[in-house]
Formats: structure tokens, C-alpha cells, sequence
């Protein structure tokens, strides 16, 4: 008896605020939406009504309202989307856009001739991502801004992140959605404004903690997920459902909706996991839910908890490909389930990736418009550290007997394989990305560069870091620079000034600048120092230093080369013909260094960095010498050649 | 015949072991390939890793060619030898077969390609295309396809026998028209058609057996000391001397099977 009364009590508040998911908001809230809509599988459109509002965190009245119209990217092809040949329609029917039908605000004033298009990255005319409001009343300091809207929806084809196709439909950035109101001194801003990017072929979002209340009426036969959790579902009785969904303190709200789902359900502690997948990928059910706790449980141990109850794993089928690899912070999209052979990790890969932007992203909201290394690149470092933790004794992305890649050297190829990697800095603005370096820098070159401070830093004052930066930034708006200023804290904190005042010298070169990091062992000189002799002073002068002992002296040089631009303390491990060996340490900042030594034992060998520690080097192959070099590898692959060029020629003569 | 293939395939593997090698030059990195190939030092390897590829990839190619004509010059002094001669046939008898059977035998070979292309591309090629074209671009069913390299294979040994008939045909009656030599294949197949198809299937599938698990032991033994590297170079020559056996052991049988019809 008393125990159920204990159980009563317990579920008692459970019960009062069932249509909450926290007792107390993990964010601001600045923003929230309530949002019914219609889907319409024939016309492809969502419609329906909206409030959102806002919050005046400012100390100043606000005048207007920036609301992003993302939609909008797929409603013409001179959009700043689509204008570069990343997509276009298939056929007519393919457009899409977002459009305001009416737009009242709290005090039932008409805003519709106070809406304009504006562009304010790249002044494109005919780009309708970015609607400025110009408000009749100001929105005063802790006031809320109410917009009343309602809208019509139509989503583009074929999917890029958004979208459908034939029956399958992934509805994300499909509402009229407010900038970022940022404040002066936030993300070292000098003055108050609305940050409200244009949708770009490369850029990601950016946006507030919200509330999100959404239903959704659709056809019965559909299967449907979202980053929410299902608060009601009523059948209408004319063929036709509603669903309603809550979520709290995530920056982005997305659906999916396809009859073909099979949905399966694990539980890891108090997070409830949900997959829709084909029915091809739900075979493999288990790989996706392995991968998604993989990734929980080593962010949950190094950086800080996961804290929703719930996760939605979409693993879409062929036709939402497009669809494939995104991420909404509690719902997040996979890819290729069950489709690769099980030696390839590639779909874990995507799994363990876009569920760490629950982290880099969901959690730690930076700009990704402005700063996609933030999320993308520090994202992109976890995930390889992950993978490789995971999967194939640290050869994550496969490991086979005879060939073997671990993820973080997957990364570190795109990066050092890239004839462009020095073309711009890693600090510039998604869209401003030269020679399709977008990629390699956002996500590749960051990464190395993160692994190799790690290398030098050490694993655990690297976890330490990413501690703290969530300690300190978890549920806001962290720049570069205040992740930088962590960086510097930490390092101060744990390893005192050995590598100076601050980290600043690192970042100016990896982060704002553009050199490349290239250390190449050149050589290695064993001299016999050679028996005194000659004429001194006019006498013929001989001394042989057998004279004095039976053994010979060496003065033996070892020598190293900078040839990248960008200088870092380096390790040298040095082997002796005796066994001995040492290790040196040097500050990396002149062209060259020589090591001497002498003494009866001779240099072998030599590594610079014999760890591996510093990705960032663009060339591994010079960075040690020996006297003996082992070839058998490249015996092995010879004779493997031969072989198969052999079985060949005798399999295509019949 | 294995020592010139050996030693014509060498002509091309040497150089590009060295060029390999140079790369590397005095680095240990080629330590970190010692098991296995780890691909992440393809991007160390920078340029000289692409270079090494087209060169290993047109050197394939053009060891492919030579090798057709190698051995379809050979083929000419074994189906001789399994036809007039089976005491042994001296050296130089072996050489002038070769020599007089070569143009002949190398349009049946060439034919022979050419219809199993056309075989390959209808029984794989076309329900492949159709399944791609009606998934729209998904990954063609592969429970469906088995059913179709199945089809393919069975209808593969129809068409080695006319080939082995062919020849025979030429070796034993001196005639040099290929294309006489197919019609007289195609009739010898016609004669006792499943003597001859389940021989050449039984043959062929022992073939392909053998074929598969070497290059499965081949690719997945990786021999790290130098001792072992060298032993594993003998094991693969001598599974290439099997398969070589394995192959003129279809010649030889189908020799016989034709001499017993008497064609
Ligand atoms: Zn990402």
C-alpha cells in the first residue's frame, strides 16, 4: 500500500504536465510555435495556420522582425540555392515555396504590406529567402512579439534535405521561421540586430531554442516521425489522421511521412529510440540503433548528457535519398541501411555523424551560416574518434585483412589530397567558400586540425575541453572565439604555459590561416670522427685515437626540415645501432634543426611525430629515415599483382 | 608457358614495384602497410599514388592483351598435341602447330568473346538494365539476379564447347577457315550434346571453384617476414600452374570426347 502510494505520488506530476516534456526549460525559449497544418499528398503542399513568437531579450525596443522563408530556395531558379546548378525542379510540378496568405500580429494589425524580401548576404534580387517585418507597434524590452500566419507550404522535388518524392515526403525548414536577435557582445557582436542568412547551396541554419506544438492531418495510410514526441493521434474517420507533437529546447522542427515505414524501438537508459526505416534497412535495425547508442554513450562519458527522452532515426528508403544525412538534433536522418556490404561502416558512419549534431548543433547552437567548422568540422572530430572506437579495432570505415581505413584518415585524405586546401582560411562564412572547398574545410581540415591538438594536448585536457565548452555554452549561442576561449582556460588550467600564454598561436594558424604543416626528416649522417692529424706550428702532428681506445667514435646528424608554413612543437624519436633510443622534443619554428650525437653507437633511425599525432601534416611518407628500409610490403603487393594478372589472363582466354 | 607469363608480367610488375618503392625511398611508413594495405597513406602518397595506379591499370591492360594472344598461341600446339600426337609432341613439332593454328584460332577466340559479350550483356546486362529502369535508380534485387548468373553459367559451357570443338577440329583436320571450324563445332556439340555440356560444366565449375579460392587465399593471406613473402610467391605459382593444368585438362578432354564421335 504505501508503495503505491509512493508510486501515486511519484507519477502524480507526470501526470499534471503531461503535455510537457521538462520541468524546467533547458534554454531560453526565446522563440516558440504552435502550428497546425494540413498535408496534401496530391497537391504536395502543408498548409495551415501558425502563431509564433517572440521574445525581446534586448534592452531596446525592436522595430522589425526578420523570419527566414527557406522554401523559398526551390521557387525560381535565380534563388541564391539554386542559381549555382545544385538543384532544379523535376518538371513543373517540382517548385517549391513558402508563402505568408495573412499575417496579423498581438494587436490584430495587418502586416502584409509591411513584409519585404531582403538579401542581405549577396543582394540577389530575386532571392525570397529572407522576409524583413516592418512593425507598426516596436516590440519593447521583455515584450513578446505575436505573429498570427497563416501559409501555404509547397514542397520542392527532388529532396535536397527537404522535400518529396512519388509518396515519400521529409518536411523540414517548411515554416516561416524568425532570425536570431542577437545582442551586443553575443558571438562578439558591437550592436544589436536581427542574424538572418539567405538559404545558400552550402550553408546550414541557425535559429533559437523553441517550443514546438505542431499537428499535422494527413491520410491514414501514411507513417509519420518527428523530432517531437506524439502527444495525441485521432483518426478522423475520414480516412484521415491528425497527430500532434510537442518539443522543447530544440533549434529545428522536421517530419516525415511515408506509408512504406517499418518502425522499430530500443531504449538506452531514459531515451526512448525510434527507426523508420525501408524494409531493407530494418533488417538491419540492430547496426542503426548500435551506432546511434555507440555515439550516446561516448558523448554522454566525454562531454556531457543527451538530455531528451526521446530520438528519432530516420533511415530512408531509395527514394528519399535526398533526404539522407541531416540533422534535426532529436530526429535525425541516416542513409543506406542495408544497402552496402557490412564490411563498409559507411551507414553507421552517417548514424554515429548526424546524431552527434545533437551535440554541435542541438546543444551547442552556434552559427552554422557563419561558422560551419563549429558544428560541421568539431562534429566531423567526434564522430571519427567514434567510428574508430567502435568499429574495426581503429580502422573504422572498413577492415580488411588486406586493406583497412580508419575514418579519421578517410578525413585526413580529403583534406591532404585536396590540391585547394590552402586557397582560403577555415573562418569564412559557409557561402563564401572558394573552389568548392566547402566540404574539405568545413568538415575535413577541421577535424585534423582538432585531431592534432588533441595529439599535442593529450586526449583527456582535449575531452576536458569539450567538458567545459559544454558546461559553459550548452543551450546558447557559442562563437569561435568563446570555444577558443575555453580552449585556452583548459589548457591553462591543466598544463600551465607549456605551450605559452594561450592556444591563440594555434588557432591563427590552423583556424585563420592558410599555411600547410609539412616536418621532413632529410637525412641521417653517420661520420667516423677521424684521428688527429697535420701540421701545427709548423710539426707534423699524428694521434691516433686507437691510442687511446679500441673502439670507434661517430658523430652522428640527424636533420630536419620545415617546409609547410605552419610551425608546431614536434616529437623526434631517435634509434641508436645499440638498442638506445631518444627522444627529442623541438619548437618547430626555424626551416631546419640538426640533432647531434656522439659516441660509439651510430643513428639507425629517426621519426618525426613517431605517434602520429599530428594529422595536420600533409605528408607522412618523409617523415622518418632509415638506413635499412623494409620493402616487403611492396614484395607482397608485387607478387599479388603478378598473381592476379596471371589468373586474368587466364580467365579471359577461354 | 608459365615462365613466359611470368617473366612477360614481371617486365611490367618490376617497374612499377620500384617506382612504388622510390616513393617510399628511406621512409618507414611502408611499415604501416606490412598488414595490409592501409589506404590512408594513399593521400601521403600524394601524386606518385594516382601515377601508380593508371600505370599498374594500362600495364594490366596491356599484359591482358598480350596474354590473350600468348595463349591463344599455345592453345594451337595443345589441341595438336591432345589431337595427333598424344605420345608427346617434340618442341619444335609444338611450335610449328602453334604457328600454323595461330591465325585461325585467334578468330575463333576472338568470335567466341564476342558472342559470349553479346551472351553476357542479354542474360545479365538486359534484366539488370530492366530492374534498374523499373526500381528507378535503386540497387537492382539481388535474390533476382542470382537467378540469372545462375542462367549464365549454366549456358556457358555450350559455348567453350563449340570453341574446344572448333579447334580440335582445326588441329585435326589441318583446315585453316575459322569459320568452317565453328559450323563443325556446333555440330559436334549437336552429336552428343549432354555428354559434352555436363563434361564441360563439371570441368568448368571445378575451374571456377579453383579460380575463386585461390584468389580468396591470394587476396586475404598477408605474409609479413621476408621468408614467408618468398614462400608465399612459390604457393601462388604453383596454384598458377594448377590452373594452367586445370585448363588444358578441358582441351585434352574434349579432344577426346571428339575423336571418340569421330569428328
Ligand atoms: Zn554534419
Amino acid at each position: 500500500m504505501k508503495r503505491y502510494l509512493f508510486l501515486l505520488l511519484l507519477s502524480l506530476p507526470a501526470m499534471i504536465s503531461a503535455q510537457t516534456i521538462f520541468d524546467r526549460p533547458l534554454s531560453d525559449r526565446i522563440t516558440g510555435y504552435d502550428i497546425t497544418s494540413i498535408l496534401d499528398p496530391v497537391r504536395h503542399t502543408v498548409t495551415g495556420e501558425m502563431t509564433a513568437w517572440w521574445v525581446n531579450k534586448s534592452d531596446k525596443p525592436v522595430n522589425d522582425a526578420m523570419l527566414h522563408m527557406y522554401l523559398n530556395a526551390f521557387s525560381s531558379n535565380k534563388s541564391s540555392f539554386a542559381s549555382d546548378g545544385q538543384w532544379s525542379p523535376a518538371g513543373d510540378e517540382g517548385w517549391g515555396y513558402v508563402m505568408i496568405k495573412s499575417i496579423v500580429d498581438g494587436h490584430a494589425n495587418d502586416l502584409k504590406n509591411a513584409m519585404r524580401f531582403v538579401s542581405p548576404d549577396d543582394g540577389n534580387i530575386y532571392d525570397r529567402t529572407v522576409l524583413q517585418i516592418t512593425l507598426p507597434v516596436p516590440v519593447m524590452p521583455g515584450d513578446t512579439l505575436k505573429l498570427r500566419i497563416v501559409y501555404e507550404s509547397k514542397l520542392p522535388s527532388p529532396i535536397i534535405r527537404t522535400g518529396y518524392n512519388e509518396d515519400f515526403y521529409f518536411i523540414g525548414q517548411w515554416f516561416p521561421k524568425f532570425g536570431v536577435y542577437e545582442t551586443a557582445g553575443m558571438r562578439q557582436r558591437e550592436a544589436d540586430g536581427w542574424n538572418c542568412h539567405q538559404f545558400h547551396p552550402h550553408s546550414e541554419f541557425y535559429s533559437d531554442y523553441s517550443v514546438y506544438n505542431v499537428s499535422v492531418t494527413m491520410p491514414v495510410e501514411f507513417v509519420v516521425s518527428s523530432g517531437g514526441i506524439l502527444i495525441e493521434e485521432t483518426d478522423n474517420g475520414d480516412s484521415t489522421k491528425t497527430i500532434k507533437w510537442r518539443a522543447e529546447d530544440i533549434v529545428d522542427f522536421a517530419w516525415t511521412a511515408w506509408p512504406g515505414y517499418q518502425v522499430a524501438k530500443k531504449k538506452w537508459r531514459g531515451v526512448d529510440i525510434t527507426l523508420l526505416t525501408s524494409e531493407k534497412g530494418f533488417k538491419v535495425a540492430d547496426n542503426q540503433f548500435t551506432a546511434a547508442i555507440n555515439a550516446l554513450e561516448y558523448l554522454d562519458a566525454r562531454v556531457g548528457p543527451y538530455p531528451w527522452p526521446h530520438l528519432t532515426v530516420v533511415d530512408p528508403p531509395v527514394t528519399g535519398s535526398g533526404a539522407g544525412g541531416m540533422e534535426y538534433t532529436t530526429l535525425f536522418t541516416s542513409a543506406g541501411g542495408g544497402m552496402v556490404p557490412s564490411f563498409l561502416k559507411m551507414s553507421e558512419s552517417v548514424t554515429v555523424h548526424e546524431f552527434g549534431h545533437a551535440y554541435f548543433m542541438g546543444i551547442l547552437a552556434s552559427n552554422e551560416f557563419e561558422e560551419p567548422w563549429l558544428d560541421e568540422g568539431v562534429n566531423s572530430y567526434w564522430e571519427q574518434r567514434i567510428v574508430d572506437a567502435s568499429y574495426g579495432d581503429g580502422y573504422g570505415c572498413f577492415n580488411l585483412p588486406f586493406l583497412k581505413l580508419s575514418d579519421s584518415d578517410q578525413g585526413r585524405t580529403s583534406y591532404i589530397s585536396n590540391p585547394s586546401k590552402q586557397s582560403a582560411t577555415n573562418d569564412l562564412p559557409s557561402w563564401m567558400y572558394p573552389h568548392d572547398t566547402y566540404d574539405m574545410m568545413s568538415y575535413s581540415k577541421t577535424a585534423v586540425w582538432l585531431h592534432t591538438l588533441e595529439g599535442l594536448i593529450g586526449t583527456q585536457t582535449m575531452d576536458n575541453i569539450f567538458r567545459e565548452y559544454y558546461r559553459r555554452w550548452a543551450f546558447r549561442h557559442p562563437s569561435g572565439r568563446d570555444f577558443i576561449a575555453v580552449v585556452n582556460d583548459v589548457v591553462k588550467n591543466e598544463l600551465g604555459d607549456r605551450y605559452g600564454e594561450n592556444m591563440n598561436w594555434y588557432f591563427d594558424q590552423v583556424l585563420y590561416g592558410n599555411e600547410i604543416c609539412d616536418y621532413r626528416l632529410s637525412g641521417i649522417k653517420n661520420h667516423k670522427i677521424r684521428s688527429y692529424s697535420g701540421i701545427v706550428d709548423g710539426d707534423s702532428v699524428t694521434f691516433k685515437r686507437s691510442d687511446r681506445s679500441g673502439d670507434t667514435t661517430y658523430l652522428s646528424t640527424v636533420s630536419i626540415e620545415r617546409a609547410g608554413g605552419i610551425m608546431l612543437p614536434v616529437k623526434v624519436l631517435v634509434h641508436f645501432d645499440n638498442g638506445d633510443e631518444k627522444t627529442e622534443e623541438w619548437d618547430g619554428k626555424a626551416r631546419y634543426k640538426d640533432f647531434e650525437y656522439t659516441g660509439t653507437r651510430q643513428v639507425t633511425w629517426a621519426k618525426i611525430d613517431p605517434f602520429d599525432e599530428i594529422d595536420l601534416d600533409v605528408n607522412r611518407i618523409n617523415n622518418s629515415w632509415t638506413e635499412n628500409p623494409r620493402f616487403t610490403a611492396a614484395r607482397r603487393m608485387t607478387d599479388k599483382f603478378v598473381y592476379l594478372m596471371q589468373m586474368m589472363i587466364s580467365i579471359l582466354t577461354i | 608457358m608459365w615462365i613466359i607469363t611470368l617473366v612477360m608480367i614481371m617486365l611490367v610488375a618490376l617497374p612499377l614495384k620500384s617506382s612504388f618503392k622510390s616513393v617510399f625511398d628511406h621512409s618507414m611508413a611502408m611499415e604501416k602497410l606490412s598488414g595490409g594495405f592501409d589506404a590512408g597513406l594513399a593521400g601521403d602518397m600524394g601524386k606518385s599514388f594516382g601515377q601508380l595506379m593508371s600505370s599498374a591499370s594500362t600495364g594490366g591492360l596491356l599484359l591482358v592483351m598480350a596474354g590473350f594472344l600468348l595463349y591463344t598461341f599455345f592453345a594451337g600446339g595443345l589441341f595438336t598435341r591432345f589431337t595427333t600426337a598424344w605420345g608427346g609432341l617434340k618442341p619444335t613439332a609444338f611450335m610449328k602447330a602453334s604457328t600454323q593454328n595461330f591465325v585461325p584460332f585467334l578468330k575463333i577466340a576472338l568470335l567466341m568473346c564476342l558472342i559470349i559479350f553479346f551472351y553476357t550483356s542479354l542474360i545479365i546486362g538486359l534484366p539488370a538494365g530492366i530492374m534498374l529502369a523499373v526500381s528507378e535508380g535503386s540497387i537492382p534485387q539481388t535474390g533476382l539476379m542470382i537467378i540469372f548468373y545462375v542462367i549464365w553459367v549454366l549456358g556457358l559451357p555450350v559455348w567453350l564447347s563449340v570453341a574446344d570443338y572448333s579447334r580440335r577440329w582445326i588441329a585435326a583436320t589441318g583446315s585453316r577457315l575459322a569459320f568452317r571450324a565453328l559450323g563443325a563445332g556446333f555440330r559436334a556439340l549437336g552429336k552428343r550434346f549432354w555428354l559434352s555440356y555436363f563434361t564441360v560444366l563439371v570441368i568448368l565449375i571445378l575451374n571456377v571453384m579453383f579460380v575463386c579460392g585461390s584468389m580468396w587465399f591470394t587476396a586475404w593471406s598477408v605474409p609479413q617476414k621476408g621468408l614467408m613473402i618468398f614462400l608465399f610467391f612459390l604457393a601462388t605459382q604453383l596454384l598458377f600452374l594448377v590452373r594452367l593444368f586445370m585448363k588444358a585438362w578441358r582441351y585434352a578432354t574434349v579432344s577426346q570426347l571428339a575423336a571418340g564421335l569421330k569428328v
